[in-house]
């Protein structure tokens, strides 16, 4: 095991981190910008560098100044956390250099997975069903045409070079695609100078759920269940829970088994998630991400697993001491993200928390390094926290959840508290009826 | 009663004026209930007795030699590190340091290197002036922001 991991990250994962490696009593390194010295994650740290002024550019994604920082505290692994440099090919090579251990997957793996057209080939490869569409980018009108009955519509038109949303157009029908295919390549032409484009069945309500998984890097990996994210704005998420509404224990068994053999053949290292669209009781591969996700504690809640302590623990060599069937699963868990945001406009509010009362009681965790008198800077994203409740089932779980939101206090800044209290009473929620685009819908009624 | 407390306090101030020494510091004060003492190096020793509300000490006299106020990043003349790694004061091991206290520099002039990552960053001083202070020795570790050498 570690001695001394350094914490590559800031805010709520920071600590989330710290806590694991106090656990394993593994010393720690909190590395931080001059504008999170007050963090409290730096505060409980065994030791704290100060690598650079706000701007993550030249501080969170340092990778100069994170490895100096390993160098003169004789750290012998860094932790990444999520977002920054945590699906960064490049900084865990540098690191395997060093001699200094990533926790995460190997170099390789995270560039197969970052790269979107490459990894969705990789899951073909291993079995995992995707979104039909063409083998590539589509040449002629003609050809397109023959492919888009194939896939049968509607079907988008896609930038090869796009991303983040942009460069899609949908065609509804044969008579909608010739415009589709012309709008979309000059768009793409004129965004990211490149006009190739490729077409995907294109899924009209689909849920959004990903499948956890835990590998080993020596061909053991299991599958921690699903997670349902439907809940977005702007493609963010802003509510998870598991299990998700929309599976039953077959279907849950078998695309779980399905990802977890692929994991294996694939001999994948540490924690992993699988994203998929989900319509008509059809699974859809979209993306595979590498690291520790955002919306990991309701995974924790319904299996009993740190899955921090899970990825020290593989990243350290050791050998994954759970078959398949010694994970089990029990309740539900929802967690509301926390943003420091106007609940209606969602602009940030950045400031200081005059007030700070966060709930407890069985089956309520946050995950947050706010506290009272503490100052949300304003170089980074809003999550400011996570409020995860857990129930025996889903309708205990829903009760928690509103009984927690009442008593969770925050002034001085404004955040989105209100939002989640206002969804939790809404009937397509309580009855677990929503898909991606529910959240906006709701957003824009009010 | 008076010769009693007289004797405790005067092992107390003769363990104080050892602690100055040992440590290098240039006045030491502590409070506890009924006593107030603070103990300066080149200066008077002084000392109060219970009886007064904590107030300024009587007979107090101010330390003579530097007084170290502020913390030193707060100093204005506070040359502060533009990086993370490891200060050395000379270009080689067996080389001279590029600056020793009282030194006169010029702007730009060289005052210490930071290794990181292998490479050599010299830190060059940003204005002329007279070093006071050098705040780092060879081979010590340094954070962005940390002070390393004071120029006035």
């Amino acid at each position: 095991m570690f001695e001394k991991v350094l914490i590559a990250n800031r805010g709520e994962i920071a600590l989330r981190i710290q806590r694991a490696c106090k656990e394993l009593g593994i010393a720690t390194v909190a590395v931080h910008s001059t504008a999170d010295a007050d963090a409290m994650h730096v505060r409980l740290a065994d030791e704290s560098v100060c690598i650079g002024p706000p701007a993550a550019r030249d501080s969170y994604l340092n990778i100069p100044a994170l490895i100096t920082a390993c160098e003169i505290t004789g750290a012998d692994a860094v932790h990444p956390g999520y977002g920054f440099l945590s699906e960064n090919a490049k900084f865990a090579e540098i690191l395997d250099e060093h001699k200094i251990t990533f926790i995460g997957p190997t170099a390789e793996h995270i560039r197969i997975m970052g790269d979107k057209i490459a990894a969705k080939d990789t899951a073909k490869r291993l079995g995992i069903p995707c979104v039909p569409g063409s083998a590539g980018a589509v040449t002629t009108d003609d050809e397109a045409m023959a492919i888009a009955k194939g896939i049968g519509f509607p079907v988008l038109v896609k930038a090869a070079s796009g991303g983040g949303g942009r460069g899609m157009k949908v065609a509804k029908t044969p008579e909608d695609l010739s415009v589709a295919l012309a709008t979309a390549r000059s768009e793409a032409k004129a965004a990211f100078g490149d006009d190739a484009v490729y077409l995907e069945k294109y899924l009209q309500k689909p849920r959004h759920i990903e499948i956890q998984v835990l590998g080993d890097g020596k061909g053991n990996a299991v599958h921690l269940g699903e997670r349902d994210c439907s809940l977005q704005r702007r493609h963010q998420k802003v509510w998870e829970e598991a299990p998700s509404p929309a599976l039953n224990a077959d279907q849950r068994a078998s695309i779980g088994e399905t990802v977890a053999k692929a994991m294996r053949k694939l001999k994948y290292r540490g924690v992993g998630t699988v994203e998929f669209l989900y319509e008509d009781g059809e699974f859809y591969f979209i993306e595979m991400n590498t690291r520790l996700q955002v919306e990991h504690p309701v995974t924790e809640a319904i299996t009993g697993l740190d899955l921090v302590i899970e990825q020290l623990r593989v990243a350290s060599g050791m050998t994954l001491p759970y078959k398949q069937s010694d994970i089990t699963f029990s309740g539900h868990s929802i967690e509301c993200r926390v943003c420091a945001e106007n609940p209606k406009t969602f602009r940030p509010s950045p400031g200081k928390i005059t007030y700070w009362h966060p709930p407890g009681g069985l089956g309520v965790r946050v995950d947050s390094g706010a506290y009272q008198g503490y100052t949300i800077p304003p170089y980074y994203d809003s999550l400011i926290g996570k409020l995860i409740v857990h129930g025996k089932n889903r309708n205990e779980c829903l009760m928690r959840l509103r009984r927690a939101l009442s008593e969770f206090v925050i002034d001085g800044i404004e955040t989105t508290i209100p939002l989640f209290g206002d969804l939790a009473t809404q009937k397509d929620i309580i009855d677990g009826d929503y898909n991606i685009h529910w959240l906006e819908k709701h957003l824009a009624v009010d | 009663m008076a010769e009693e407390k007289t004797t405790i306090e005067r092992e107390l101030i003769l363990e104080l004026a050892e602690l100055l020494t040992a440590t290098g510091l240039t006045e030491i004060e502590i409070e506890k209930t009924g006593l107030r003492l603070r103990v300066a190096r080149g200066g008077m020793m002084s000392h109060t007795v219970s009886g007064y509300a904590p107030g300024p000490t009587a007979g107090a006299a101010p330390a003579t030699g530097p007084v170290a106020a502020k913390s030193p990043a707060e100093h204005p003349g506070a040359v502060k590190s533009p990086m993370v790694g490891t200060a050395y004061r000379s270009p080689a091991p067996t080389a001279a340091a590029f600056i020793e206290v009282g030194a006169k520099v010029v702007q730009g002039q060289t005052l210490l290197i930071i290794e990181a990552m292998k490479t050599m960053n010299q830190i060059p001083s940003p204005r002329a002036g007279t070093v006071t202070q050098i705040l780092v020795e060879s081979g010590q570790p340094v954070e962005f922001g940390e002070p390393l050498v004071i120029i006035e």
